[in-house]
C-alpha cells in the first residue's frame, strides 16, 4: 500500500516537473522569438501617432514600456511578473493583456471542447460501423469520402459553408459567437456554433475513425471474438461489449495525443467565423506584433493542451494498469 | 562394368497428362489489369495541374498581376473564364501561376521536414538512452504545442512573407512527428550486424545513415512524407489566408483565397470556389498517389 503511494506520488512528481519544464522551454522560445522579430512594438501600440514623436519622445516611450533593455533582463522581468499575474499591457488595446484575454477563454473552451467530444464520439460510432460492414460497399464509400473531407482545408471549408448557408440560404449566422444583446440568448449561441462545429468536425472527423477502425479490425482478428462467437453472441453484442471496450485505452491515448491538432483547429475555425476566442486573438496579435497578448495566448493554450494531455494519460493508466509500466520515461 | 544408366521414354507408360506438353499457360495480364490498384485517375489529373503551371504562360489569357479595373468582380465569361476577384485580377490566369507557387512550396516544405526528420530521427536512434530520452522529450514537448500557433509566431518574426521563407516556418514547425517515426524504425535495426560492420570499419555517422539507415526505413516513411506535400500545402493556403502568409502580391492559391472574406461580403462565389478546388483536387491526387507508396498489411481473415 505504502509502495504503491510512494509510486503514485512520485508519477504525479515527474508529471509536474515535466510541466514545469515544458512551460519554461515555451514561455523562453515564446519570449525571444517575438522580441526578436523585426515588427516594431511601438508602432502598434501609438498606431500613425509614431510619426509624429521625436527621437527623444520615442526613446521615452521605450524607456516607459521596458523595450530598452537587454533582452535577457526584459525576459527575467516578464517571468517575475508573471509569477505575480501581470502579463503586460496588450500593446494593441492598451489594457492589461488578461483583461482581453479572460472574456475569451470561456468561448473557446465551449468551442473546443464541444468540437472534441463530438469529434470522438463520431469518429468511434463511425469506426464501428465501418468495421462492422468490412471492406463492403459502404465501408469503402465512407473511407473514400472520409478521406477527401479531411484533405479539404478547414478554412475554405468554412467559407464555402458560410456562403452557402449564410449569404445565399441565410440560414445560419455568418461570424461572431452570439447576436446583438443575444449573449444570454442559448438559441442565438447554439445558431452561431453550428457551422464553426460542423468545420471541425469535418475536418478531423475521420482522421480519428480511421485509426479507430484499424484497431477494430485487429481486434477482430483476435481469438476471444471466436469465443464470444461460439458462445452465440450477435455481431454487435461483441462489438459493442468486448471489442470497444478492448479498443477504449487506445481511443483514450488518441484523444490524448489529438488535444493539439483540435486546439489548432479552434485557431482556424475562429479565424474564420470571427469567432471571439484565444485562437482568433492570436492570429490578430500576430499580425499585429502584440508581443504580450501573443505570448499569453500561446501560454494559455499551451498550458490547456498540457493539463489535458496529462489528464487523458492518467485516466488511460487508470483504466489499464499495463500503461503504466510501457509507458514509463526513463531518465 | 556398370551399364550407363539410360533411361528410356519407351519403357514408361504415360498416365495422365504428359508432363512435358502441359505447360501452365502464363496468362498475359491485360492492361486493364496492370493498373488496378494504381493511381491512375490521380497521376493524370496532378500531371494536367503540374503540366498547366508549368506551362502557365501558355494557358494565360491575361497577365496574372494585371488589375482590370474596368473588370471588378466579374462572373466568368468567355473573357475572364473564372471571373474577376476585388481586384480585377483575372482568376483564370492566376490559378496557373499561383499553382506553381503553392506546389513548389508543398514540396519544399515537405523536404525540409524530410531532411530534418531524418537526420534528427537518425541521430537520436542511434545515440545513447539519455541522449535519446532528451532529444524525444524535446520533440514530445515542441509536438505538442499546436503546430499553428507555432507558425503563428514564427511567422511574426519573419516580416516579409515569400515562398523561401514560409517554407522555412512550415518545415522547421512541422517535422516532430516525423523525426519520432524515423527514431522507432532506426532504433529496431540499428544492432544489426551490417551496421555494426560499417561502424567498425571506421564508417562515419553521416556514412552509416546515408548507406545504411536511410535506405532501409526509407520505405516505411516515404508515405508519410508524400503526405507532407500535402499538408505543407494546406498551411501555406491557411496562413496565407489569415494574411500572414504570402502577401496579396505573390500569386498562391492560398493568397487568392484571402479576398475571400471580400468576396463573401459581395458574394462573388467565384473567387472562392475555383483556387480552392485546384487545392483540394491537387490535395487530394497527392494523397492517393503517397497511399499507393503505403505497404498493405495482409489481413488475416475476420473472425466476427
Amino acid at each position: 500500500m505504502t509502495l504503491q503511494k510512494h509510486r503514485l506520488l512520485k508519477t504525479i512528481l515527474k508529471r509536474i516537473v515535466l510541466f514545469m519544464i515544458a512551460m519554461l522551454v515555451l514561455s523562453v522560445v515564446v519570449f525571444f522569438l517575438a522580441r526578436l522579430a523585426p515588427g516594431d512594438p511601438l508602432q502598434s501600440f501609438y498606431g500613425d501617432s509614431l510619426e509624429m514623436m521625436t527621437q527623444a519622445e520615442q526613446h521615452a516611450a521605450r524607456v516607459r514600456l521596458g523595450l530598452n533593455e537587454n533582452i535577457l533582463v526584459q525576459y527575467e522581468r516578464w517571468i517575475v511578473n508573471v509569477f505575480h499575474g501581470d502579463f503586460g499591457i496588450s500593446l494593441k488595446y492598451k489594457i492589461p493583456a488578461m483583461q482581453v484575454v479572460s472574456p475569451l477563454i470561456g468561448n473557446t473552451l465551449l468551442l473546443g471542447t464541444l468540437a472534441y467530444l463530438l469529434v470522438f464520439t463520431l469518429a468511434t460510432l463511425l469506426a464501428v460501423v465501418c468495421a462492422l460492414h468490412e471492406d463492403d460497399l459502404l465501408d469503402r464509400i465512407i473511407c473514400k469520402i472520409g478521406t477527401a473531407a479531411y484533405y479539404i482545408p478547414g478554412f475554405w471549408l468554412g467559407i464555402v459553408l458560410v456562403l452557402l448557408f449564410s449569404i445565399n440560404l441565410g440560414w445560419l449566422p455568418s461570424s461572431g459567437a452570439y447576436g446583438i444583446g443575444k449573449a444570454a440568448d442559448i438559441g442565438n449561441r447554439i445558431r452561431h456554433l453550428i457551422l464553426p462545429l460542423i468545420v471541425m468536425i469535418a475536418s478531423h472527423l475521420w482522421y480519428y475513425a480511421y485509426m479507430i477502425r484499424n484497431k477494430l479490425l485487429d481486434e477482430f482478428r483476435k481469438d476471444y471474438v471466436l469465443l464470444a462467437k461460439s458462445k452465440g453472441l450477435t455481431r454487435h453484442e461483441i462489438v459493442w461489449k468486448h471489442c470497444l471496450r478492448n479498443v477504449a485505452p487506445t481511443i483514450i491515448s488518441i484523444m490524448a495525443i489529438s488535444v493539439p491538432h483540435v486546439t489548432g483547429g479552434t485557431v482556424v475555425v475562429e479565424a474564420v467565423f470571427a469567432y471571439p476566442g484565444i485562437g482568433n486573438l492570436a492570429v490578430e496579435s500576430a499580425k499585429y506584433h502584440d508581443y504580450n497578448l501573443l505570448m499569453l495566448t500561446v501560454l494559455i493554450t499551451g498550458i490547456l493542451v498540457f493539463l489535458s494531455s496529462f489528464a487523458a494519460q492518467t485516466i488511460n493508466e487508470q483504466i489499464d494498469p499495463r500503461m503504466k509500466e510501457t509507458e514509463a520515461i526513463k531518465w | 562394368m556398370v551399364e550407363p544408366l539410360c533411361v528410356r521414354d519407351e519403357q514408361f507408360r504415360m498416365v495422365g497428362a504428359d508432363y512435358r506438353t502441359h505447360i501452365p499457360q502464363v496468362k498475359r495480364r491485360t492492361l486493364r489489369q496492370e493498373l488496378k490498384g494504381k493511381p491512375i485517375l490521380s497521376l493524370l489529373v496532378f500531371l494536367v495541374i503540374i503540366l498547366g503551371c508549368i506551362f502557365a504562360g501558355k494557358l494565360a489569357n491575361h497577365d496574372p498581376s494585371g488589375f482590370y479595373l474596368q473588370n471588378l468582380n466579374e462572373a466568368p465569361s468567355a473573357e475572364f473564364r473564372f471571373g474577376t476577384d476585388s481586384l480585377g485580377r483575372d482568376i483564370y490566369s492566376m490559378i496557373w501561376y499561383g499553382g506553381r507557387v503553392s506546389i513548389a512550396i508543398g514540396f519544399l516544405g515537405a523536404a525540409i521536414i524530410a531532411v530534418i526528420g531524418t537526420a534528427y530521427g537518425c541521430i537520436s536512434g542511434t545515440a545513447n538512452d539519455k541522449v535519446d530520452s532528451v532529444m524525444m522529450r524535446f520533440t514530445e514537448i515542441c509536438g505538442s504545442i499546436p503546430s499553428l500557433l507555432f507558425v503563428l509566431i514564427l511567422s511574426a518574426v519573419f516580416r516579409t512573407q515569400d515562398v523561401l521563407s514560409i517554407s522555412l516556418v512550415i518545415g522547421i514547425t512541422g517535422w516532430f512527428g516525423l523525426a519520432r517515426i524515423v527514431r522507432s524504425e532506426v532504433r529496431q535495426i540499428r544492432n544489426s550486424e551490417y551496421v555494426l560492420y560499417a561502424r567498425c570499419c571506421n564508417g562515419g555517422f553521416f556514412y552509416v545513415m546515408a548507406h545504411h539507415l536511410v535506405p532501409n526505413f526509407i520505405s516505411a516513411v516515404m508515405f508519410i512524407i508524400v503526405s507532407f506535400i500535402s499538408s505543407c500545402m494546406t498551411t501555406e493556403s491557411t496562413l496565407s489566408f489569415l494574411g500572414l502568409g504570402l502577401p496579396v502580391t505573390v500569386i498562391s492559391w492560398g493568397s487568392m483565397l484571402s479576398l475571400a472574406n471580400k468576396a463573401l461580403i459581395m458574394n462573388t462565389w467565384w473567387v472562392i470556389i475555383f483556387p480552392g478546388l485546384f487545392l483540394v483536387v491537387t490535395l487530394m491526387c497527392i494523397t492517393n498517389i503517397g497511399s499507393f507508396f503505403r505497404k498493405e498489411v495482409n489481413r488475416k481473415h475476420s473472425n466476427l
